[in-house]
């Protein structure tokens, strides 16, 4: 014979009965083993179900399609857009190319360093180390990469370090560090140079996003944010500073 | 690509009923909940991942019928599950599936705590696969009840049926959930009488 109470245990382990049945209830499993039995059970299982149902993470693909969707980069409805984007365009195109004036050209490494920014944005967990302290993520990611290089420290700044993450772009294994700079974000991505020697900062455009990029003691640099220049600039100077042998 | 352009109309388009600032701010913290819920209704990867978008689309479009106040969670969820039923995918199964809401047979629980410390042991994948093998209107009201712990109200508003029916559904779900933990490990059980 079932207790005639049994099928108010589901709705009080969820939380949904009033408050004075929910302390009936209360009182009742006092001196019922049986509903307490069924209110250990019950609870067991959706605890089960609970962590079991999460089972499925969105793709960081979906995330950067889903904020590419809400922050669409271009769309044109009248003639005079088409022209203003055909001659935006061409202004992009030419500084880009003094911006990146390596043989091969810079621009595939840069919509990559892009999407990993666009990414990090549109994810609920952006990197993988987290810390504020850069004495924390520097340490992560040895063994990982194999290079070393050094984040500054930034007292005194208006930014903060979020953490670090470690990015395959181009088949190329490197840093990506994420700083928030007021509402903003900044990514600034570190990756072993191909050719020693040093290179100025050198800014440009990229799908809408600010981006720098400079070489100094065997590294390359990419900084990627939807800051403007003059926000973000002051970082480059913090690394520069930083990483200089 | 379509997708992509009709959000962008819809961006620059009057929005009455809630701002784009505040439709991202509620709706970015879904998405991962929402693509975990497209899944267990059956989707696979790709189509999981056109459902959501096709979802955060047509809540854009339809941001000035939203009504602040009511619940936005609720919203999103019934969206993405009404274009799931609607997908073919969907059509199948709501083809194939013939769920009875009388048809599953009560059983009681008996109250021995080893079945109950044995539940608590049931490993993550083993709830998953008998998640799996229960009717997909079971699913769902797991997923939202004890995954994303949802209100019976909420359910309600997202599965669009009465609260009653979200209560009982829930019920036997779970009750079958739990017999076929139960079975799976072993237990022999005792069935009592119909409640």
């Amino acid at each position: 014979m079932s207790c005639q109470w049994r099928e108010k245990v589901g709705p009080y382990v969820d939380d949904e009965l009033a408050p004075a049945a929910q302390q009936e209830v209360s009182g009742h499993l006092v001196e019922c083993a049986e509903c307490t039995a069924a209110l250990a059970e019950q609870l067991a299982l959706k605890k089960a179900v609970s962590t079991a149902g999460k089972k499925f993470s969105a793709p960081p693909e979906l995330h950067a399609a889903i904020y590419r969707q809400l922050h669409p980069r271009t769309g044109a409805s009248s003639w005079w857009k088409w022209v203003a984007a055909a001659s935006a365009l061409a202004v992009l195109t030419l500084a880009i190319l003094l911006a990146f004036p390596k043989p091969g050209g810079n621009e595939p490494m840069m919509a990559g360093l892009v999407d990993q920014h666009i990414t990090a944005l549109a994810s609920s967990n952006p990197v993988d180390v987290i810390s504020e302290d850069r004495h924390t993520v520097k340490p992560w990611f040895q063994g990982k990469l194999a290079f070393t290089f050094t984040p500054p420290d930034l007292a005194g700044s208006s930014y903060k370090l979020i953490g670090g993450k470690q990015v395959f772009v181009q088949r190329k294994p490197g840093a990506q560090l994420f700083y928030a700079a007021g509402a903003h974000k900044i990514s600034v991505f570190v990756f072993q140079a191909q050719e020693g020697g040093t290179r100025p900062p050198s800014w440009g455009r990229s799908q809408s996003f600010s981006s720098c990029t400079w070489a100094q003691g065997g590294l390359e640099f990419y900084l990627v944010t939807d800051a403007t220049r003059d926000e973000a600039s002051r970082l480059v100077s913090l690394f520069q500073q930083a990483n200089q042998t | 690509m379509g997708i992509k352009f009709k959000a962008y109309s819809l961006y620059r388009g009057k929005v009455s009923g809630l701002q784009q600032k505040d439709f991202e701010k509620l709706a970015l913290p879904l998405l991962d909940p929402l693509y975990n819920f497209a899944r267990w209704l059956g989707s696979d990867t790709d189509e999981a991942r056109d459902l959501v978008q096709e979802t955060f689309a047509k809540a854009l479009k339809g941001l000035s019928s939203f009504q602040p106040g009511t619940n936005f969670r609720a919203w999103m969820f019934r969206i993405l599950r009404n274009t799931f039923l609607t997908s073919r995918t969907g059509l199948e199964r709501r083809k194939t599936e013939q769920e009875s809401e009388q048809g599953f047979e009560d059983s009681v629980a008996s109250y021995d705590t080893p079945e109950v410390s044995l539940m608590r042991r049931a490993d993550i994948e083993l709830v998953q696969q008998e998640i799996g093998k229960l009717p997909h209107k079971f699913q769902e009201v797991l997923i939202l009840a004890d995954v994303e712990e949802m209100k019976y109200q909420e359910i309600a508003e997202t599965l669009d049926i009465p609260m009653g029916t979200v209560m009982s559904r829930l019920a036997r779900a779970r009750r079958q959930l739990r017999q076929q933990i139960v079975d799976q490990l072993g237990i022999r059980k005792t069935v009592g009488a119909k409640s």
